[in-house]
């Protein structure tokens, strides 16, 4: 494919504040680098799933084996980053009487400890009005030492400067970025991931590709991150079968981990769109998780976003293994639409909106178009949404 | 000022928009659900260069400069940038990650209102229009 004549926002800022690493069996090598970040007990950051898998004793265990002190074992997060669970972590980090954090886990686990790290490093017992001051960059400072293992790929989570909480009062996810809240020290070790059960692997798989896509043709698009999200396409076109197939197969696994980094840092940076606006309201109000959403949603806002972003939708088509030789952009965007909801039947992803009884009312559905219509992702979407585009995604995807 | 040729008239146009939103059903009912007194504060662009507006309790009112009693949200910026952004042309989300926009307060009800920004920006055109500033219009 020749590359397209694709225009990018005339004026970007890229960063990317995290070292990454990555190995099989990484986690042996978490003490010497916590003690270079300067950090002597830790705290463990997980959620009880990955406690009955074996996967935090794993982490447990690396710490237990090098000069770090475990101060503790903290379990309670569950599906979403809750603001009250985590005013009860950072309690519980002060308690224990750590002075770093390890995160292991998927994104509920890796956003709740960036918001409590936030909170011991400012000294705050709450972070509600932290979380409705929405951007904490005014005189933010780094934070204590913080090193993240994701178990999923995933979020991209451990690279990214934001963290989307739950707030359960207003029954809304809120978006919240600090520029030092994203993990020193991102480490990816596969075998952490081996043992994550064949349908979480696809939607969290989907939920990184849904990064790449969305990454690179938002608004903010722009060169640096157009590179990694189309690596990160290819990655996942080629891995993820594999991994959701064959769970125990590393190799696939490792190119998943990667490939969840590389979406990371690409949307991160550029932002999202539509996918996730409406994803985000479908978690907040039906409580759908979060990458199942995206996987719903993705193919429809693809289609909807082809007459904005065809160019895009080629390099990302061409990414994905077809050939586009010849063919109008268009063309070849439809040709990705139809791709991604191959690769979903591929790995068994097949619900739509109805099995989660999101209801085909109009009326009904009103609360979650305002809701996706009010999220702060709904402007970096290539086309514009209206609330009557976006209800119609929803009626598509039911 | 790469826009304005003094804080003055930064401060006519941004209020002026303010009043018209305040005429839209669609933005005011929007503006109504953030129930905040909210100030736009440029004044690293000359003293006095502010706008607040109150949308609290079903209310809309605008104006100059600093308002009395404690906003619950300010947006610290300068005039230059308050004009790209309610042009369209900078994204308040980025700015914020970027540190031209300073946030004290809640903002998460404002930010909702980011996805009528293009609807803003039509209303700002016309504003700067009818004020005789069209030379402003950022194409």
């Amino acid at each position: 494919m020749k590359y397209p004549n694709v225009k990018f926002e005339p004026l970007f800022s890229w960063v990317n504040r995290p070292r990454i690493m990555y190995a099989p069996g990484l986690r042996s090598e978490l003490g010497f680098e916590m003690e270079q970040l300067g950090g002597k007990k830790a705290a463990i950051f997980t959620d009880k799933g990955l406690v009955a898998a074996g996967v935090a004793g794993m982490v447990a265990d690396a710490v237990k084996n090098s000069g770090l002190e475990l101060a503790g074992i903290f379990d309670s997060i569950i599906q979403d980053a809750r603001i009250d669970i985590i005013n009860q972590g950072a309690a519980f980090y002060r308690q224990s009487g750590a002075d770093c954090m390890v995160a292991v886990g998927g994104g509920s686990v890796m956003d709740t400890a960036k918001a409590i790290n936030i909170m011991i490093g400012g000294g705050n017992d709450d972070f509600q009005p932290l979380a409705d001051q929405a951007g904490l960059w005014e005189g933010a400072k780094p934070l204590p030492p913080h090193i993240a293992f994701p178990t999923t790929a995933g979020t991209g989570c451990e690279v990214t400067s934001a963290m989307v909480v739950m707030d359960s009062k207003a029954h809304a996810k809120l978006q919240v970025t600090h520029p030092y809240c994203n993990a020193d020290l991102a480490m990816l070790d596969p075998e952490l991931t081996a043992k994550l059960p064949a349908k979480i692997t696809a939607f969290t798989g989907m939920d990184a590709l849904t990064h790449a896509i969305e990454g690179m043709t938002s608004t903010g698009a722009e060169p640096i991150s157009d590179a990694l999200g189309l690596h990160a396409i290819r990655l996942i076109f080629k891995y993820l079968p594999v991994a959701v197939k064959s769970p125990e197969d590393i190799d696939a696994r490792g190119h998943m981990l990667i490939a969840s980094t590389l979406a990371g840092m690409c949307f991160g940076n550029t932002m999202t769109g539509g996918v996730h606006a409406t994803a985000h309201a479908l978690g907040a109000l039906y409580g759908i998780p979060h990458g199942l959403a995206n996987s719903i949603m993705l193919p429809i806002v693809m289609d909807f976003n082809v007459p904005e972003a065809a160019d895009r939708y080629m390099m990302i088509a061409d990414a994905m293994g077809l050939d586009v030789t010849g063919k109008k952009p268009a063309e070849a965007a439809k040709m990705a639409v139809k791709a991604v909801v191959a690769l979903k039947k591929k790995i068994g992803l097949t619900e739509t909106l109805k099995d989660f009884k999101v209801p085909k009312d109009q009326e009904k559905l009103m609360p979650l178009v305002e809701l996706a219509g009010a999220d702060g992702q709904v402007s970096y979407n290539p086309r514009y949404l209206e609330e009557a585009d976006i209800l119609k995604l929803y009626l598509k995807a039911i | 000022m790469e826009f304005w040729k003094d804080s003055q008239e930064a401060v006519t146009a941004i209020k002026k928009m303010w009043e018209e939103i305040g005429n839209d059903a669609e933005l005011r009912a929007a503006a109504g659900k953030v129930n905040q007194l909210i100030v736009f504060d440029y004044t690293e662009s000359g003293p006095g260069c502010a706008v607040w507006v109150d949308c609290r309790n079903g209310g809309f009112t605008v104006g100059a400069g600093i308002p009395e009693g404690n906003p619950d949200l300010t947006m610290s910026l300068s005039a230059d940038d308050a004009h790209r952004s309610w042009s369209d042309k900078l994204n308040p989300v980025m700015a914020i990650t970027r540190k031209k926009i300073r946030v004290k307060g809640s903002a998460t009800g404002l930010l909702k209102l980011v996805p009528k920004l293009k609807k803003v920006a039509v209303i700002y055109r016309q504003v700067l229009t009818d004020l005789g500033m069209a030379d402003k219009i950022m194409k």
